[in-house]
């Protein structure tokens, strides 16, 4: 028990840290030096290895750290009648300190694997996760209202759509919003397309309806 | 058996508790009471206790989704009949107000629905227009076998001795939580009362009718906890 949380505080302390030094195992060594009362030197590797795992598993636990954190943000700084648009760019925004890392981080997700033999070369179940729980948190603070048929369809369609800008972001970090803007404006166009496919489906289906009810086959 | 105990105790005392207690669910559908924290904000609750609040609220919602679409498939069919016609509207009435408070509960907890809500909507319409067309005894016996479930599922879910006693009472939605599913269970056992009245059990094949529908309502309750 004390030593989940002397890793979760130490998680917290590296955060700020992964600016300059990454997604490494020697972040998470130095975290020990922003305690209250620091320690004189850094965590040695086995301690590293003994509070978040061997290898590449720390260095996964602090990209799931610094997610979580930023998702976290996300529900603090959300202001009341707080637009789609603006949620996700604040999103990405939190990206903008440790952007020249994320790649890096992105690929040690995609690197990790649950399964004894790995099916494909990289998994994308830990990213897709990653843009499913971020769209999850958008969707609640922007559209709080939303009914149970949309609630679905709305939260992939924002995943993918995140997704997309992150990634775009990765390469071309100063047109991200605009890209994201054009995004959420197509998807909302193709919404309304549907929308009125139905309007006119459902249409069609009551003059039906009432066709055969007038006919007298039904009585 | 204690169970079982339980439940026919909480019937017996209905109608002394709800002429003593204004109901619960007016906190959900009266605008005044909008800002209430009670009504308004979600507990900090540990992950495992979330899971339980979320599993419990998706099932809820659900099983009154289906019940709303049972009794519309039931109107469909027998809407016309002067003696049962009006009773299942009045129920069919209730079933509507339960599912605005649960469409609330659901967003005030940002609970992830289920996704079988369709397959609920159209298997509870497909039952309730079968049974109706099956005759109005076998309606009121369908009525009587999925209030029977949803009941007891109710007095479960209300009880200290299941899922909701782990969670917090110091934040105020949990008590209020537990004073809704407590009304939901009483208003579900009236209409289980209703359908008894109404010759239930003159159906044709009543305790087949009963197994079936029932067992039915176990397997859905089951599957809507998980998807």
């Amino acid at each position: 028990m004390t030593t989940t949380t002397t890793s979760a505080k130490l998680l917290k302390l590296a955060l700020p840290l992964i600016k300059n030094h990454g997604f490494t195992r020697e972040t998470l060594s130095l975290s020990v030096l922003s305690l209250p009362t620091p320690l004189a030197h850094p965590l040695p590797d086995a301690s590293v290895t003994a509070l978040f795992g061997p290898g590449d598993d720390a260095r996964r636990t602090l990209v799931h750290a610094w997610l979580d954190d930023a998702r976290h943000r996300m529900k603090e700084e959300a202001a009341e009648r707080m637009r789609m648009g603006d949620v996700l760019k604040a999103r990405l925004k939190s990206n903008e300190p440790v952007l020249e890392h994320l790649p890096e981080a992105f690929a040690l997700l995609a690197s990790s694997s649950s399964l004894p033999l790995p099916l494909l070369p990289v998994d994308p179940a830990p990213i897709i996760k990653h843009a499913a729980e971020v769209s999850d948190q958008a969707c609640w603070i922007a559209h709080s209202e939303a009914r149970e048929s949309s609630w679905y369809t709305r939260r992939v369609s924002i995943s993918a759509i995140y997704l997309a800008a992150e990634l775009h972001q990765l390469t071309s970090p100063r047109t991200a919003p605009a890209f994201l803007d054009s995004l959420l404006e197509n998807a909302e166009h193709a919404g309304k397309a549907l929308d009125e496919t139905a309007l006119f489906a459902s249409y069609v289906w009551k003059s039906w309806r009432g066709i055969v009810r007038s006919s007298g086959v039904l009585v | 058996m204690l169970a079982g105990c339980r439940f026919q105790a909480a019937n017996a005392l209905r109608p002394l508790t709800r002429t003593i207690a204004c109901r619960a669910s007016n906190f959900y559908t009266d605008p005044s009471k909008n800002q209430d924290p009670g009504v308004s904000t979600s507990p900090d609750i540990s992950p495992e206790q979330r899971e339980i609040l979320d599993r419990a609220l998706r099932v809820d919602q659900a099983g009154e989704i289906a019940a709303n679409w049972i009794y519309r498939g039931q109107f469909a069919v027998l809407g016309r009949d002067p003696q049962v016609g009006p009773l299942v509207q009045e129920m069919w009435d209730q079933e509507k107000l339960h599912l605005e408070v649960m469409d609330k509960l659901q967003l005030q907890h940002e609970v992830r629905p289920t996704l079988l809500s369709d397959v609920a909507k159209a298997a509870g319409f497909a039952l309730g227009a079968a049974t109706a067309l099956m005759g109005k005894e076998a309606a009121m016996a369908c009525t009587e076998a999925v209030e029977t479930v949803i009941g007891e599922h109710y007095d479960d879910e209300s009880s200290q001795l299941k899922d909701f006693e782990s969670l917090p009472s110091s934040h105020p939605s949990i008590p209020l939580l537990r004073d809704v599913i407590k009304e939901f269970r009483d208003d579900e056992l009236e209409h289980l009362d209703t359908a008894v009245e109404h010759h239930s059990q003159r159906a044709p094949a009543h305790a087949l009718l009963s197994a079936v529908v029932g067992g039915g309502c176990k397997v859905a309750i089951e599957l809507c906890k998980r998807f």
